[in-house]
């Protein structure tokens, strides 16, 4: 059984468990084309709700999934980053999807690193991927930031399978190497 | 806010089935449901395997954040899933739904009946309900006749919500006053079925 209350914090940011009250941000986020122009388009209120669903269930069944990120200052949720493993899919992902008012200041790196920490100490993985499209190049800067590389083209399940998706990551070795040298 | 999963958990128990939440390992047999063309030809069409798996995942979700979902539901006698039945309601959704989709080894038998019998009884008693209704393709005569089984009236037709709003399903339902009133009655005859010589 999960903890549903399994809460990661950094210095700006409260990542846990999604909850009912999400939604609202999740819709919000689901309609705004530009957030969603590398990750299928927008996205109705019932899609979004399935797709949140989706995510939470990841969490019962899986014991993982990705995390709400609230920021601390205002209490907002301002995106979902974190661990996903759907069926068919090429490895064992950190993903992030911010909501448009919250890019541009590091919010992705600092929730994205407590994730990856928390996947290698939780869950086992000994290596991890992002898949991001070519022409994303937000995304790459914070996969580089990271310290993932560039592994080649991939290819996602469908209804994906037709989206150009290049898959980037490290290998769990990598990512303790990085860590230890930024703490000495 | 923790989950919003009833502790303890609820099951259900009818004389051949066991209904639970759903958990991992009956993806193998639900996804073998998802991509059975006649088993979703009046529901989804057939998905697959990546598809069948996000769908899933969508009953135990909703069972964390609204506190009840579809059950798994599980044959007695060989400890297999069958199916996926109880009450729903996505957001956006047309009513209080209490639905059902059987893997098609287990049609035939009354089971999506002996489910459905428990799941509303659930709903009305446990979540307080105060109507039910089914979502029926028109053309799925099947379940239109185990909506008339199960006491229920059709009542007109929607669309569903977007990006399926130019799919039609009949409004199949009935209050919990008529719910009621039929238990009693069922309980009434066997009460006289067992006095009889």
């Amino acid at each position: 059984m999960i903890d549903t209350g399994l809460t990661l914090e950094t210095g700006r940011l409260i990542l846990r468990v999604p909850q009912r009250a999400d939604f609202e941000g999740w819709a919000r986020l689901g309609r705004d084309a530009e957030a969603m122009r590398h990750l299928g388009g927008t996205k109705s209120a019932f899609e979004a709700w399935r797709h949140f669903l989706a995510n939470v269930g990841s969490w019962r069944i899986l014991g993982f999934g990705p995390f709400s990120v609230i920021r601390k200052a205002d209490g907002q949720w301002i995106g979902r980053i974190g661990p996903l493993h759907p069926e068919g899919w090429p490895g064992d992902e950190i993903g992030w999807t911010l909501a448009r008012e919250a890019w541009g200041c590091g919010y992705a790196t600092e929730a994205a690193t407590a994730a990856i920490d928390w996947a290698f100490a939780s869950l086992g993985w000994t290596s991890i991927i992002h898949c991001i499209a070519p022409d994303n190049t937000a995304s790459q800067a914070v996969a580089k930031r990271l310290g993932s590389t560039l592994q080649g083209v991939g290819r996602l399940p469908v209804p994906h399978d037709q989206d150009p998706i290049e898959i980037w990551g490290q290998t769990r070795e990598e990512w303790f190497a990085r860590r230890a040298a930024r703490t000495v | 806010m923790p989950s919003a999963v009833p502790s303890p958990e609820p099951v259900l128990e009818t004389e051949r089935l066991i209904l639970r939440l759903p958990q991992r390992g009956d993806f193998e047999r639900y996804a073998e449901a998802k991509t059975d063309p006649d088993g979703t030809r009046y529901t989804s069409g057939v998905l697959s395997r990546p598809e069948a798996w996000r769908k899933f995942l969508e009953y135990p979700g909703a069972w964390m954040l609204q506190g009840f979902a579809m059950f798994s539901v599980v044959e007695k006698s060989s400890g297999l899933w069958i199916g996926i039945i109880g009450p729903w309601q996505p957001e956006g959704w047309q009513g209080t739904e209490v639905g059902w989709s059987l893997h098609r080894s287990a049609w035939g038998k009354g089971y999506a009946y002996e489910a459905a019998e428990a799941a509303i009884d659930w709903s009305f008693d446990v979540l307080g309900w105060q109507e039910v209704i089914h979502s029926i393709n028109p053309d799925n005569v099947r379940s239109q006749a185990l909506a008339q089984r199960l006491g229920s009236r059709k009542r007109g037709s929607c669309s569903l919500p977007p990006p399926r709003e130019n799919v039609t399903v009949d409004i199949w339902g009935q209050t919990r006053e008529e719910w009621l009133a039929r238990r009693a009655r069922q309980q009434s005859s066997d009460h006289q079925a067992t006095r009889a010589p």
